[in-house]
């Protein structure tokens, strides 16, 4: 009861101190907006969130791809020293692998066309790494194993490969004697296009891990295999 | 070359190469770019004492479209000195860490935590911080997991909880500050900040985000478990280095909002929860059987000595607030050494023993003396004896609560010592009482207990130097004309 009342106390001056904050705010002394508005043509990128995200703020996201990767990282570690169970990823579901039959294809030109679509309109390497990740959700569901990601380098190597690029390009700007992420004029619109690429694959595939890495539950009302060793 | 950018850049690289490493590679390659990483910070501390404060316009777009690298003297040092608690910290991993998920998970999360630190000490822009704390908040929580036991993931939960709400709160407090100014610039913040009541707000309720960060008493709950129970190379990370992380964005924000600007209460409000930190936690730390979590309250216990700074510099003479900064940065430095050297030695003594409780030491001291001796040294500068860094930090707080007229603090500071003595002298006394006539404790290795020795030593030793990296920390701060 005190920790309730406590926890009302606290949660309504915090929403006084906001009221009051937010109803008399100054005049911003800065216009962000226009300024990006008005140094755009210079970015490397057409859109104003994709010229922020990648070109005048690229640091912050390509800390945010760290975050992402930790994440990962952790979720591995923890997996490790949890007991093997058996892969009960697959729902016995004819017709959702039927129909991934028709979606796959379709989800794959999205998330393409997301990518491309954000230099000019919203879109971008999240939005088409969610995407490609979805797919990914629903292709384990469906039953479908990604052989080629078993091999544990390759697997790693996909997961950083976002990563690697950003700060890839972030050192040979240092070499070039530029500052870190200072992408040259001519090339900056490639450069972008490169790392949104690479970050799209490396976001989609650590979803997927994310969904992938959950530990194996150990009971369940339907799971498929159990079934079979209940007919047998 | 500037190498602002590198400090980031080079242990981001590490993260990465050893994550893509096989396993049994990860501690070679980790070791050998300690050397670059380290040479960085001291270049990073070199350029900023001969030529002053370091920038780097990140992207080459100026702040506040672009974020800023900046490097005084207090963000040098503190990389220089994640750079020295971290060296011995990464040699102890690579030769203490023994089950498969420990030795390949722990090297790309400790690289991530330095890249996040480093991001930290140089950020000269509030979201960018935000990105930083949540970085270094997800691979500490992580590193706690690795432990691998049901306390050791239940204390990472709860980190990991704590963590997300001071990181909202904080994040509270960034968007409100933009809506105000329009900025997130650090410099915007200073220039146009103060005197604003929704800035003030801001800053409020970034504070008691980070205050929830730093673990400062009665909001310390999540730390004994989550620092005590987790690795011993993590521990000392942890305790040492980022929960420092969260008291350094505090601070810089309190100082970037300019003397006077922030309410005396509020900084009061943080040196009476610093007092009580100090005897909770130092009582708590009395009362505790087992070595690694009597070490985790006497970091609660030290935490609240930390943040005497805050009332000691709001509102009083220039002399005393020049005092007290020296005081709480010395301190803060001290304590990453000692407390770093503290976690390693009981690591090691743990190892020994086989097992984490305090009564089970007895016999410690005639077959293992090097390491009880490496606890001891590094209890001495805990508990504020002559000539530690931890003496010399306590002896410019008390003469800056004399200059100010706030008596109140020197029974903390006192107060404080005596616990800190007696809580370390409890371990001590079981390690010197005789045991088992045999050798029956298993032995550290060697560079186990010098990696604790060293540490140690480095502060011990601050206390005696004391005035040159004081010095150094001053520079391109509010401070910078005193002393």
């Amino acid at each position: 009861m005190i920790r309730l009342l406590g926890a009302l106390l606290a949660c309504l001056t915090v929403g006084a101190a906001l009221a009051v904050a937010v109803l008399w705010r100054p005049l911003p002394v800065e216009d962000l907006p226009l300024r990006v508005t008005s140094r755009l043509a210079e970015a490397g990128a057409g859109h104003a969130v994709t010229a922020v995200l990648l070109d005048f703020r690229a640091y912050d996201t390509l800390l945010e791809v760290a975050v992402l990767l930790v994440a990962v990282v952790v979720a591995m570690a923890l997996r490790e020293a949890q007991p093997d169970g058996p892969d009960r990823m697959g729902l016995a579901n004819p017709l959702l692998r039927a129909v991934m039959g028709w979606l796959l294809p379709l989800l794959l030109l999205m998330a393409a066309y997301l990518l491309w679509a954000g230099s000019s309109r919203p879109g971008g390497a999240f939005q088409a790494g969610s995407v490609l990740a979805a797919s990914g959700v629903l292709l384990r569901l469906a039953g479908v194993g990604f052989n080629w990601l078993d091999n544990p380098l390759r697997l790693r190597a996909v997961l950083v490969l976002g990563l690697a690029v950003f700060v890839a390009v972030g050192v040979s700007t240092l070499i070039g004697g530029r500052q870190f992420l200072d992408y040259p004029h001519e090339i900056a619109a490639d450069l972008i296009l490169v790392i949104e690429l690479a970050l799209t694959l490396s976001i989609g595939l650590a979803l997927v891990s994310l969904f992938q890495l959950a530990p194996p539950q150990h009971t369940g009302p339907h799971l498929p295999d159990r079934r079979r060793r209940t007919r047998r | 070359m500037n190498p602002l950018p590198w400090l980031v850049a080079l242990p981001l690289t590490g993260a990465i190469l050893v994550f893509v490493l096989p396993g049994r590679w990860r501690a070679q390659v980790s070791l050998a770019l300690l050397v670059p990483v380290a040479f960085a910070s001291l270049l990073t501390l070199a350029g900023v004492l001969s030529q002053g404060t370091q920038s780097h316009v990140l992207g080459g777009w100026l702040a506040p479209l672009g974020i800023g690298l900046r490097a005084d003297g207090f963000a040098a040092g503190m990389a220089v000195l994640t750079a020295l608690v971290a060296t011995p910290c990464l040699v102890h991993a690579a030769f203490s860490l023994r089950t498969k998920a420990a030795r390949e998970g722990f090297w790309p999360l400790a690289w991530f935590l330095w890249a996040a630190l480093n991001t930290i000490w140089l950020s000269a822009d509030l979201f960018n911080l935000y990105v930083g704390i949540e970085l270094l908040g997800l691979a500490a929580v992580g590193l706690v997991a690795l432990a691998g036991s049901a306390q050791s993931l239940a204390a990472a939960m709860r980190y990991l909880l704590v963590a997300l709400l001071g990181s909202l709160l904080y994040l509270l407090g960034v968007a409100l500050i933009y809506a105000a100014l329009g900025s997130l610039a650090l410099a915007d913040l200073a220039a146009h900040g103060a005197g604003e009541p929704t800035v003030l707000i801001a800053v409020v309720l970034m504070t008691f985000g980070l205050l929830l960060k730093t673990a400062l008493f009665p909001l310390h709950g999540w730390l004994p478990p989550a620092h005590g129970g987790a690795l011993t190379p993590v521990s000392a990370l942890l305790s040492a280095l980022v929960i420092k992380a969260s008291l350094f964005i505090l601070v810089r924000l309190w100082l970037t909002m300019g003397p006077g600007a922030m309410p005396v209460t509020l900084a009061w409000t943080l040196g009476l929860m610093g007092g009580g930190a100090v005897f909770w936690g130092g009582w708590m730390a009395l009362r505790q059987t087992r070595l690694k979590i009597l070490v985790a309250y006497s970091t609660v216990a030290q935490i609240g000595l930390l943040f005497l700074f805050f009332p000691l510099v709001t509102g009083t003479p220039i002399a005393a607030a020049t005092l007290a900064w020296d005081g709480m940065v010395l301190m803060l430095a001290a304590h990453a050494c000692a407390k770093a050297a503290m976690f390693l030695a009981a690591g090691n003594l743990v190892l020994a023993i086989g097992g984490e409780r305090i009564a089970d030491l007895n016999g410690v001291c005639r077959f293992r003396p090097f390491s009880l001796l490496c606890f001891g040294i590094a209890g001495v500068s805990l508990s504020g004896l002559p000539p530690s860094g931890g003496f010399a930090a306590k002896w410019l707080l008390v003469q800056s609560a004399l200059a100010s007229g706030q008596w109140i603090w020197l029974p903390v500071l006192l107060g404080g010592g005596l616990l800190s003595a007696a809580y370390v002298v409890k371990v001590l006394a079981s390690a010197l009482v005789e045991g088992p006539v045999s050798d029956r404790f298993k032995v550290p290795s060697l560079p186990l207990d010098l990696s604790a020795f060293v540490l140690g030593c480095i502060s011990l030793v601050l206390g005696l130097v004391a005035h040159t990296p004081l010095a150094w920390l001053r520079a391109g701060g509010p401070f910078a004309g005193g002393g």
